[in-house]
């Protein structure tokens, strides 16, 4: 039997026949920076994922786990890639418990699946997370990639509304920490550990989310600027208010002229103000951000509901999969800055992909202090380069740090994914060691080459 | 080690007078507030970062564990040197050093008094929402370690969701930074991870804590009932009538008898429990708010349900709560507070099993719990120099642990594992969770210079 044959036969042994791809055409559609695995597996249950990766460790796999596959283009480019781990057969309730406010859940349901279930249930429930990707993205990859959205200024991010992970280690170990209790400091917090963790120290297969009710209300505000300083300002003030809207967002024209909902205003820039609260704050919100925007120089403020309000913020979630549709050599940077540092950032942004030629989607959370750019890059994929340099050390000198969340491979190869390297990276290194030793998961995707 | 020549080694790099070494002084930095007692080599007050991790670097080279030290307000053995080695106490390095309003920011030493943090930050308008009842006390890092919770955590979350970075000195004495003023920095959740790790993976000697704007308008009332199980009931329909208010917490009879003797606030002494219930936002719609609450409380037969009218009041009932643990420490000479969390469905239940165990054991168990997020506190009361009954209230604080890891909840909400709950983690962790554990203490601090013998269990011989 040829090395392949036995991995094939081991793995259809593990977790049936039909749930083993291994023909050669479909796998090359699967290839993650231009490499393809020898063999994809989806394992229906926790179980069948350790016993795909003991075999994998004991015969030194590299194994890269995959949910929809909406985030593949993150992190650096694979140093080995021999098994695509599947999670979406993974897609179980083993917890479903509103009256508590849990929900656990398996890391191969869609985000979009489970919101729409929690909706339906009494007064209506959410998960408070509205990351990329809307529809497609498994919470699996949301969480292992760490990924938000607008929202995270009022409710918080994965960190904060997780309360516990089950994980295959890179052993094949199965690990179950936290779960029901929301308050739970016994042992080191794990949970945060694998949060964002990229696959690199171990596969997320159940989440258990504290979910959160509803709010009795919801709007959303779009408030036109003609200039950089002023829509900054009016976010800045908000920002240090009472007021506590869901969400402050900060676009420029490219990125309005890509929604509905906003490619009609008369504007350079446009600050979109989310509004979640019982009827009389939102009411209350509604008549003292109108007026404080006209304060700060906007144009009249546009109110959105129902609808509308919904369907602008689908939108604006999945900015960058619409402009893939049309945009080659698509190029998606995430930047995290201090939350003072607004105007800067976005100007200094405006213009360096102005010096480069390049038009790029702005859009800017500035209430969480990320500023996400979209762009074409070019074919060789030099000038985004020097660009991605330029606007990571442009990062860095405003509190933060610069990743790379799409691009073509001929791009990723030329710059640091992962941003300036910080003096924790040795600790992030000596955690790879002890946990994936012989270097299986994910090899050289992570922070620090690891 | 030589004992001279430690003492000698230490005193280079701190100075004579900030190295510790009377009997008395080594008798006090032995205990904290737990039952645990140890005994440091000596105690080192360092000044900087420097001079911690030239302490570190003197400690790992000489095979001396390190154990941290804040204000020692640890319930449950974290900061006692049951292994010896030495205290290491941040109460020198107790400065605010930025409060950054745009950033909204507020970077400080660890050994800075929690309290006295938010009154700084508090001039601005601004709140730091981690609110331990021992905050007067406590220092910030000693809140980091353990992860403090206290009564706002069912809205605002605990310490671990407040602190965004930290500068952190590794086993071996090199400083690094994780976390800092922005999200999302790449790489693993760090502060994260450190916040909890009770000393065991690194000295932490800057903070950065989130602060947040004042909110406009606060409501507090008090709710008083006939019965626990009413009480609970409350809270259950509270929360499935969609709202978050900041705050939902329980007292039981002998806790406001207790708190009653201690401040006289005026809590009913004949009450079976009181639920103390805040909301907060914007002042619109507050007064809408606080009327449906007290008719969810009514709904579930309160006695009585008294709105705070201003400020004073507000403190008042404050008071009687934060001041709770004070209060029963009165009743007996010794307490052991057990800090279980269980769903908060399942929290009726779990109270009336602790009713059962103090039976069992002929204890008296003062119940004072955080309602909303299921963390129930019962405080078992004892007089430790009666071994027999020393020997009881280890074996209902296992069984209280116990029980409410079978339903689905841990062994500690807030205070820690230490040395006091190592025997209860066997009861939600499995051999196999905690060798993950013990690979993340093993990239953090291999040589096990930090706190050795806290936190995780000792490692079964092959």
């Amino acid at each position: 039997m040829s090395n392949n044959e036995k991995l094939v036969s081991k793995l259809k042994e593990i977790v049936g026949e039909a749930n083993v791809i291994e023909d050669p055409e479909k796998l090359k559609a699967l290839a993650v920076d231009g490499l393809i695995p020898r063999v994809m597996v989806s394992p229906g249950t926790i179980e069948e994922t350790s016993k795909v990766v003991v075999y994998a460790c004991a015969e030194k796999l590299a194994v890269i786990p995959m949910g929809s596959g909406t985030k593949m283009t993150l992190g650096g480019i694979p140093k080995k890639f021999d098994i695509l781990l599947s999670t979406k057969r993974m897609n179980r309730y083993n917890d479903y418990d509103i009256a508590n406010l849990t929900v656990g859940v398996e890391s191969g349901v869609t985000l979009a699946e489970i919101q729409a279930k929690l909706a339906g249930e009494g007064r209506g429930y959410f998960i408070p997370l509205d990351p990329q990707h809307s529809q497609g993205a498994t919470v699996g990859g949301i969480v292992a990639t760490n990924d938000s959205g607008a929202k995270r200024f009022l409710y918080g991010g994965n960190r904060d509304f997780i309360l516990g992970i089950k994980a295959v280690m890179p052993n094949g170990d199965i690990m179950s920490v936290g779960g029901k209790a929301v308050k739970n400091v016994a042992g080191y917090d794990m949970t945060k550990l694998m949060i964002g963790s990229m696959g690199a120290i171990g596969i997320i297969c159940e989440i258990t989310f504290r979910i959160t009710p509803r709010p009795d209300a919801e709007a959303t505000l779009l408030f036109p600027f003609n200039g950089l300083k002023e829509a900054a300002a009016f976010l800045k003030k908000l920002l240090h208010s009472k007021y506590y809207p869901a969400a402050l967002e900060l676009m420029n024209a490219t990125m309005a002229a890509n929604l509905k909902a906003t490619s009609a205003l008369k504007g350079k820039y446009v600050a979109a103000i989310a509004l979640d609260g019982i009827e009389e704050w939102v009411t209350r919100l509604k008549a003292d951000l109108s007026e404080m925007g006209r304060q700060e120089g906007a144009s009249d403020a546009i109110l959105l509901t129902a609808d509308a309000h919904r369907d602008f913020w689908m939108a604006y979630r999945d900015v960058a999969d619409s402009l893939a549709k049309t945009q080659s050599n698509l190029v998606a940077l995430k930047a995290n800055f201090a939350l003072s540092k607004v105007t800067e950032m976005v100007g200094a942004f405006e213009a360096a992909l102005r010096e480069a030629g390049l038009n790029g989607a702005l859009f800017c959370s500035a209430g969480n202090g990320i500023l996400r750019a979209v762009f074409g890059g070019d074919d060789s994929g030099a000038k985004a380069a020097a660009l991605i340099g330029k606007l990571t050390a442009e990062a860095v000198k405003n509190g933060g740090n610069l990743i790379v969340e799409r691009a073509p491979k001929a791009i990723k190869e030329k710059v640091n994914v992962w941003g300036q390297t910080r003096s924790d990276v040795v600790v992030v290194r000596r955690m790879k060691e002890q946990m994936d030793p012989a270097g299986i998961l994910n090899p050289g995707r992570y922070v620090g080459g690891v | 080690m030589e004992r001279e020549k430690m003492i000698e080694g230490l005193a280079k790099i701190v100075g004579k007078e900030d190295v510790m070494t009377s009997e008395m002084e080594l008798q006090l930095y032995g205990y904290d507030a737990s039952l645990n007692r140890g005994r440091p080599d000596c105690i080192v007050m360092p000044a900087s970062t420097e001079e911690v991790s030239k302490v570190v670097k003197f400690a790992r080279e000489n095979h001396i564990p390190v154990v941290a030290r804040g204000a020692g307000t640890n319930l449950s053995g974290g900061s006692s040197p049951t292994e010896g080695g030495i205290a290491l106490l941040f109460t020198r390095m107790n400065k605010i050093l930025e409060i950054d309003v745009e950033n909204q920011r507020v970077v400080v030493e660890p050994g800075a008094i929690t309290l006295d943090i938010k009154g700084a930050i508090g001039k601005y308008g601004y709140l730091y929402h981690p609110d331990p009842s021992s905050e007067k006390a406590t220092t910030i890092a000693g809140n980091l370690g353990e992860n403090a919770g206290g009564a706002h955590c069912f809205k605002y979350g605990v310490t671990s969701n407040h602190v965004l970075g930290a500068e952190v000195v590794l086993f071996d004495g090199e400083v690094i930074e994780v976390g800092g003023k922005s999200l999302d920095n790449p790489g693993f959740d760090l502060p994260g991870l450190m916040v909890g790790s009770e000393g065991t993976l690194g000295m932490v000697t800057k903070l950065t804590l989130r602060m947040m704007p004042k909110t406009e308008a606060v409501k507090t009332m008090l709710a008083i009932y006939e019965t626990i199980a009413d009480g609970a009931n409350t809270v259950s329909d509270i929360v499935k009538a969609g709202m978050i208010p900041t705050t939902l917490e329980m007292m039981d009879n002998l806790t406001i008898k207790a708190v009653e003797a201690a401040y006289h606030v005026g809590f009913p002494e004949d009450a079976a429990s009181i639920l103390l219930i805040e909301l907060d936002g914007l002042k619109d719609g507050m007064d809408r708010l606080t009327d449906e609450v007290v008719a969810i409380c009514k709904k579930n037969k309160v006695r009585e349900v008294r709105v705070a009218k201003n400020e004073a009041e507000r403190e008042k009932i404050w008071a009687g709560r934060k001041g709770a643990f004070g209060a029963v420490g009165r009743l007996r000479p010794n307490y052991l507070v057990n800090d279980p969390t269980v769903p908060r469905t399942r929290l009726p239940e779990a109270l009336a099993q602790v009713v059962e165990i103090g039976k069992k054991y002929n204890l008296p168990i003062a119940n004072v719990f955080h309602a909303g997020d299921g963390n129930l506190h019962p405080l078992i009361l004892f007089d430790e120099r009666d071994k027999d009954e020393l020997d009881r209230v280890h074996k209902a604080a296992f069984e209280i642990m116990k029980i409410c890891a079978d339903m689905g909840g841990t062994i500690s909400g807030e205070h820690g594992i230490g040395v006091e709950k190592l025997k209860g983690m066997p009861l939600i962790f499995s051999e196999r969770d905690i060798a993950a554990m013990r690979n993340v203490k093993k990239a953090f601090d291999p040589e096990s210079v930090y706190n050795p013998g806290k936190l995780l269990p000792a490692e079964k011989a092959a």
